[in-house]
């Protein structure tokens, strides 16, 4: 063989990689890049605000953003309404390799339009948009804890009510609820935590006093690794208002959020009943939100 | 040309050996142990124990308890890298005090591994020439995943370098009977390193067999097909077992005097009087097949007298391995945002994931060595191709064969398809070789295109050899010690990898990058959860001072004042775990490589 070329291929594809490593650092913020993000935030957050991680899993900016600012970071979150937060800030690394944009195109930006300009720092793009999928958020299930009325129900049985230890509340037939954070399909919720009660029985739980609101948000899901098992069963939830019931289904191996939501409802109250006919792995995260309109 | 090694060349296989084995040594101490390191670690010293009771008592260690006792720990594994662990550990630690005790531990993997090199340089040379040698045994030790896996006190290494040590003494045993019978000596070593290795007769019988076809006469070839009816015999006499008993009946129902006893035997008489009629009848046709004949009689003997495990029990015991492996769990692994959990996997997942991991450099000779090598080969089949690139012959079908074996075993849907991959290793020193040979024409071409005379031919070949291995290099010096995370440029390396949703890292050792923090942040009895790390690498850590053995390991965030999260897909829920427990969800520090979320760490704030 007297052609060069081969061996001209195997360098450049070789020089190629190289460059590829040694340009790849400056797609790396410094800590000082972080640190100026966080001041810029500290500056200009308002109530509601939450930071966007654009590609998902860059949460090295977890460590420097302002502790009580959310960061939202997880596989799947540009398909997340972000229903509690008016302004999104949008914290995006488009240098670094391969960084998903078309999915960031096709589920982040529709309903969402930039609130002022973006800056940058080092690497980094900060980004306000204005979220047109917020809703005004009248009552969350999880504010309203202490006031919920929780008891078990059972064919023929009259209901028996459950008992509050510490944050959590105990019930018969080895049932539970407490306000806890857990992992749904990668997404942490803090939510209601309920393990239902056995034997096919109903979990009630009941608020006397929600105020009107144009829909009630209702979304549910197995937590982490027991959503997918085979051979589990369904969780049964109706939710009972002056809107009328809203049935959901959790399927048996459903990974993710199940969600609905009901037409405006008065004010006054609403009992979420939830059953399983079996308890093995339905650990459930429960999330329900009275929705007012645009804040 | 002779199959043999210049003695040059055999001097060049040790001083990469030595070059190998003085590098793992020096580039160890950062290398955390990975789960099933520490596992291996214990049961090494327990191993060790019996073997210094055998000197002392040996009637007492004889005995099946004293054996269950020592050996039933660990026992899906055999025994003789934990062995060869074990005895280092014993001397160069306990006994010397030269090392720390995980590099006591881990000499022999170092030594074991080391051997790659040397004999990828031995074959390539004698294949194709010392530049193909040299390349070869360089490029397999640059690819991250490889340098890192060659560190541990585990089997993925050792089997890969048995396995190419196994064919290597295969091939020269084809041309030198001498070699037959080490090559049944390797045989039995890779069966007691690792389970693989059951696989070598399924690959390497079609070669011997039809070599030994191809020297014989009428005679001669009236021998093999006996040798093939009496395999086929007992395959049909198996099966009829089979029918009778069922297949957990055949296993609980074998003892001594058994019909499946019977069954062996008579396999074993009948092909070893058979061989021995070929030998009479046909040398040349016997010294194709001794080697096979070799890896028959002493592979086998060699597995069961190195394991005392088996000396009393060897039949359930080895059924309960063998039906160990065959119905391993499967473990949860990231696959383009997929979380793989349970069978089918995706047919095209290994190539995905050997394509993503290695230097795209390497990748490139690897891939054209490998369709030059199958163009070759099918060019022994299809005339108008061997015309176009020539003629494979049956050393290429056996390197051939070898590369993509492990590889499209490991490839079947039903097979687990955690690890990264060192579960497709031992084809990867394979592909090596094919790559060398790419790289020896490259530089040919280079040097007879330039006209360059020979000493100018070498440098030239030295540079464009710098220049191909220095981006795997650089990569490898980068990444280092955190080896499972390593991604080469397709993948767009660590980073691109998190974008693409592939497995960010596995078994635990990357935590070594957070210890400095713990022990600067911690005060005695601090509680920490170190998150995917067993309480026996817990206790690895703190006896080789690489954490400060004042701190209490609990079982999760609950109690914990500092959690140490391995990032994970499908863990994530554990990370969120200690945000609630903690009441926070700020870390206070982390392992980020290229940004890339390794290792989280949470203080609980104090009140």
């Amino acid at each position: 063989m007297r052609t060069a070329a081969p061996a001209l291929a195997l360098a450049l594809v070789a020089l190629l990689g190289l460059g590829f490593q040694l340009q790849l650092p400056r797609a790396f913020p410094s800590d000082a890049d972080y640190r100026a993000v966080a001041e810029a935030l500290a500056r200009a957050r308002a109530p509601g605000d939450v930071v966007f991680l654009h590609p998902w899993w860059t949460e090295r900016a977890r460590l420097f953003v302002p502790a009580d600012l959310p960061v939202v970071g997880y596989l799947g979150h540009t398909s997340d309404d972000l229903v509690d937060h008016p302004r999104i800030w949008v914290l995006a690394n488009e240098h670094l390799p391969r960084t998903p944009d078309a999915d960031f195109r096709r589920n982040f930006l529709p309903d969402r339009t930039p609130a002022g300009e973006s800056r940058q720092f080092g690497p980094l793009t900060l980004a306000p948009y204005r979220n047109g999928r917020a809703r005004k958020v009248l009552l969350s299930a999880i504010d309203a804890f202490d006031r919920l009325e929780v008891s078990v129900e059972g064919p023929g049985v009259s209901p028996q009510p459950c008992q509050r230890a510490g944050g959590r509340v105990r019930c018969p037939f080895d049932a539970s609820i407490e306000i806890a954070w857990h992992e749904v399909l990668y997404q942490p919720v803090r939510c209601l935590f309920i393990l239902p009660p056995s034997g096919g029985r109903t979990l009630s739980i009941r608020l006397p006093d929600s105020p009107a609101a144009e829909t009630l948000l209702l979304e549910s899901g197995i937590t982490w690794e027991h959503a997918w098992l085979a051979g589990r069963t369904d969780v049964q939830l109706t939710l009972e208002s002056s809107a009328g019931a809203l049935h959901l289904r959790i399927p048996g191996a459903h990974e993710g959020l199940v969600r609905g939501e009901t037409p405006a409802v008065s004010a006054g109250p609403w009992t979420l009943r939830l059953s399983t006919t079996s308890t093995q792995d339905r650990q459930i995260c429960v999330r329900l939100r009275a929705l007012g309109g645009s804040p | 040309m002779s199959r043999a090694p210049t003695v040059l060349d055999r001097r060049i296989a040790l001083g990469l050996w030595l070059v190998a084995f003085v590098v793992l040594w020096a580039t160890e101490r950062a290398v955390g142990f990975v789960r099933d390191e520490s596992v291996y670690f214990a049961a090494a010293e327990q191993f060790a124990r019996w073997w210094a009771l055998l000197f002392h008592q040996p009637a007492a260690a004889l005995s099946d308890r004293v054996i269950v006792q020592a050996f039933d720990f660990n026992h899906e594994h055999p025994m003789l890298m934990k062995s060869l662990f074990g005895w280092s550990y014993s001397l160069f630690h306990q006994t010397l005090g030269w090392v720390r005790p995980a590099a006591g531990f881990r000499l022999p993997a170092f030594a074991v591994a080391a051997l790659i090199p040397a004999i990828l340089h031995l074959w390539g040379s004698a294949l194709w020439g010392r530049r193909v040698g040299l390349f070869a045994a360089l490029c397999f030790f640059v690819v991250p995943r490889h340098f890192f896996h060659a560190h541990l006190a585990c089997f993925d290494m050792p089997v890969a370098a048995m396995w190419l040590l196994v064919v290597y003494l295969f091939w020269r045993a084809e041309e030198d009977l001498r070699f037959a019978p080490w090559t049944g000596v390797a045989f039995g070593l890779a069966l007691a390193t690792k389970h693989n290795a059951f696989f070598l007769p399924v690959v390497l019988t079609p070669f011997g067999v039809l070599a030994a076809w191809r020297a014989s006469g009428e005679n001669g070839r009236r021998v093999l097909v006996h040798m093939a009816e009496t395999v086929v015999a007992f395959l049909a006499y198996l099966a009829l077992l089979v029918v009778v008993k069922g297949r957990d009946g055949l296993v609980q129902s074998w003892q001594l005097l058994s019909p499946q006893t019977f069954g062996v035997t008579a396999l074993v008489v009948a092909l070893a009087a058979l061989a021995l009629r070929l030998r009479r009848l046909e040398p040349a046709a016997f010294v194709r097949l001794a080697p096979l004949v070799a890896m028959g009689l002493l592979g086998p003997v060699i597995f069961y007298v190195h394991w005392p495990y088996l000396w009393h029990h060897p039949v359930d015991r080895i059924a309960w391995y063998f039906d160990f492996h065959a119905t391993h769990v499967h473990y949860a692994w990231t696959y383009f945002n997929d979380v793989l959990r349970a069978p089918p996997f995706p047919l095209p997942y290994v190539f995905v994931v050997t394509a993503m991991t290695l230097p795209v450099s390497l990748l490139l000779p690897m891939g054209v060595g490998l369709a030059r090598t199958g163009l070759r080969n099918l060019g022994d089949l299809v005339p108008a191709l061997g015309r176009r690139f020539g003629r494979g012959g049956a050393t290429e079908w056996l390197l051939g064969v070898n590369a993509l074996f492990s590889i499209l075993l490991i490839s079947l849907p039903g097979v687990p398809h955690f690890g990264g991959v060192k579960h497709w290793l031992p084809s990867m020193p394979f592909l090596a070789l094919l790559a060398g040979r790419e790289f020896d024409r490259a530089s040919a071409g280079l040097s007879s295109a330039l006209g360059l005379t020979a000493r100018r031919s070498i440098a030239a070949s030295v540079g464009l050899g710098a220049i191909v291995l220095l981006p795997a290099l650089t990569m490898t010096i980068h990444v280092h010690p955190y080896g499972t995370s390593a991604y080469g440029e397709l993948a767009g390396g660590i980073p691109g990898a998190a974008s693409l949703g592939l497995q960010r890292q596995y078994w635990s050792n990357n935590v070594t990058g957070v210890l400095p923090w713990i022990n600067a942040h911690s005060r005695s009895g601090t509680r920490l959860w170190l998150h995917e790390v067993n309480g026996l690498s817990f206790r690895d850590y703190q006896r080789n001072d690489m954490l400060r053995r004042d701190v209490i390991p609990t079982g999760g965030p609950e109690d914990a004042d500092l959690a140490a999260v391995q990032y994970h897909q499908e863990f994530r829920e554990q990370e969120v775990l200690v945000w609630q427990a903690f009441g926070t969800w700020v870390p206070a520090t982390g392992l980020y490589l290229d940004e890339t979320p390794q290792v989280v760490v949470y203080r609980r704030p104090t009140p």
